[in-house]
Order: C-alpha cells, then structure tokens, then sequence
C-alpha cells in the first residue's frame, strides 16, 4: 500500500492557468513500471504534490515501454530499446501526446514534460546507456549505464514539439539514480515550473 | 535492492478527480492514500478525435494489464472508453461514481487481491 509520507496533498486542488504538466505514465501508476522497478503501490507523490502545491493541472503521457515489450519486460537501455519499430510506436504515441499539448499551449497554458531520470525511454537529462548489453540478462549490479541524454520517448515528442514550434519546460523523477535527494528532486521540478 | 512495491490495483479515473475543482472531490489523492495506480481519461475539452486517440492508447496499455491478472476499476464517466476497451476485446470495468472521499477510499479498500498480485517475477 502506499508509503508514509508520499500521498498527494488533499484538497490542493488544480488552479486554472498556472500551466500544465505532462507527466510520465508512471508516476499516476508505479504498476506500469519494469518488475522489481516500482517504488511505491501507485502514485508516486513526491512529484504529483510539487505540481499539486504550485497549482498546475497534471496530464498521464502513455507509457512507451509498457505496450511495447509489456510487464514482463526485462530491464533495458536506449540500444536495446533503439529499434526503427520501436522508433515508430514512439511516433505514434508523441503525436498524440504533442497534439493534447497544442491544445493546451492555443489555451494560452504554459507546458512542462515531466520524465524519469536513467529511463531509456523517459529520460529528460539522465538515460541509460551500454552498447555491449545484450543477451543472457545477467550483470553486475551497478549503474554505470547512466549517461547524459534524453529517453527515446522524449526525443521523439520534443522533435513533434519543436516541429511544430512548442517549447516546453523539462524536469526528472530522480528516484532510480544514486544520488538521488527527495528535497533536491522537488527543488528542480519547482524551478522548472517557476522557468515557464 | 528495496522490493517492487506495486499494488497491482488500477483505478480508471475521469480527467475531473485528477484535476478536481477546488472543494470537489480528489480522487488521486484518495487512489495515493489506497494504494492505487491511476490511469487519467481524457479531459472532455479535448477534441473527439483527439480523445478517442487517448483512449486507444490506455485500452492498449489496460489489455496488458488485463492479461497479467491486475484490478481495475473506472472512476467516474468517459464516454468513449467502452468502445476503445471493445475494440482491444476488453470488457468494461466495474464503475463507480463517489461523491465523496470516503466513499471512494472504501470501495478501493473493499476489493479483493487480484490475481495477479502473486506474480513470481518480483524479487
């Protein structure tokens, strides 16, 4: 069930016009996440009470990964990931989610992406990296996979985005990284809403 | 590494307990507090063509669930969903329309673990 301390602050409710975030599936429902990936039962609200607290509207982007090699999926890295087929559903997905975006920026909102750090797909700073992974999946615990860069989910909606001439604000769950810091976490995503 | 806490629990939730009026009722807040996963339907601003791109995405997403055993329920009103749910052979969930927190929090509550919640994959 879910943890002490992460639930959405009740009765912090939307206030029209301070923007709208679109947030990665994932963080309205941690069941979605690769096995053994899911950091709490359902809403990870540290990053839904950031966006309640500063008043803007949430919106669920699809998850790419999840309808593409399903639940069962193993963990993986951009390379593995990086597939024209895989390519083109995240495409299909970015064109949809670029055009609830449209409607919302011809609204006059302000837009923010909000992705998950070292994800292959949802990454917005921080992806996950290892051209030599492959095969029997076993290695060493680590993370030295992380590298600088987008998810390939996000590069394709940003290309959508940027073709139609959109700028949208960028920020990162950090949960799956090292350092990661819960108040540091909030500080960023914050200064990504106060930056739009 | 900390186990894989998902709850294996999906509630539908209509755009208006996402993102509630003030006063009205938050129904992410009480899917956090029972310890469900949230799928948001389509805001009914968006255009029919658009909504029902939505809704094919999270119908798709719902049959992958479906087959691994996982709980759902569908909060509130969609017009479109039963057909997108047809259309990948699902049917419709149970429905609930709460009026008030209360009421929702004790309906998630009242479910029964769902099948899926013995899946052997997790650490």
């Amino acid at each position: 069930m879910a943890e002490r301390g992460t639930r959405p602050s009740i009765g912090r409710s939307y206030a029209h016009g301070m923007g709208v975030a679109f947030v990665a599936h994932c963080l309205l429902n941690q069941n979605s996440k690769v096995g053994d990936g899911a950091h709490c039962a359902g809403v990870y609200s540290p990053v839904v009470d950031v966006l309640r607290d500063a008043g803007w509207r949430i919106e669920q982007m699809p998850c790419p990964e999840l309808a593409f090699t399903g639940l069962n999926r193993f963990w993986a890295v951009r390379e593995q990931l990086d597939t024209a087929a895989y390519r083109k559903h995240c495409r299909r997905l970015a064109l949809t989610v670029a055009d609830m975006i449209s409607v919302r920026v011809q609204q006059g909102e302000d837009i923010v992406l909000i992705g998950v750090e070292g994800s292959p797909s949802m990454g917005v700073r921080i992806t996950s990296s290892d051209p030599a992974r492959g095969g029997l999946p076993e290695w060493p615990e680590g993370t030295s996979e992380l590298t600088s860069g987008e998810g390939i989910f996000v590069e394709e909606l940003r290309r959508e985005l940027g073709s139609r001439g959109i700028a949208a604000g960028t920020s990162g769950e950090t949960h799956a990284l090292p350092d990661h810091d819960e108040a540091a976490q909030r500080a960023r995503i914050s200064a990504a809403l106060d930056g739009r | 590494m900390k186990p894989d806490q998902r709850s294996f629990r999906i509630a539908l939730l209509a755009d208006r307990f996402v993102n509630p009026p003030p006063g009205e009722l938050d129904g992410l807040a009480v899917a956090a507090r029972a310890g469900w996963g949230v799928m948001q339907l389509p805001a009914a601003d968006y255009p029919a063509q658009i909504a029902g791109r939505i809704l094919a995405e999270v119908a798709e997403q719902l049959e992958e669930f479906s087959r691994h055993g996982y709980d759902f329920v569908v909060v509130g009103e969609c017009g479109g969903l039963p057909a997108a749910l047809g259309a990948v052979g699902l049917p419709v969930p149970d429905q609930i329309m709460p009026s008030t927190a209360q009421e929702l929090l004790g309906l998630l509550k009242a479910r029964p673990a769902p099948p899926g919640s013995s899946w052997p994959g997790l650490a």
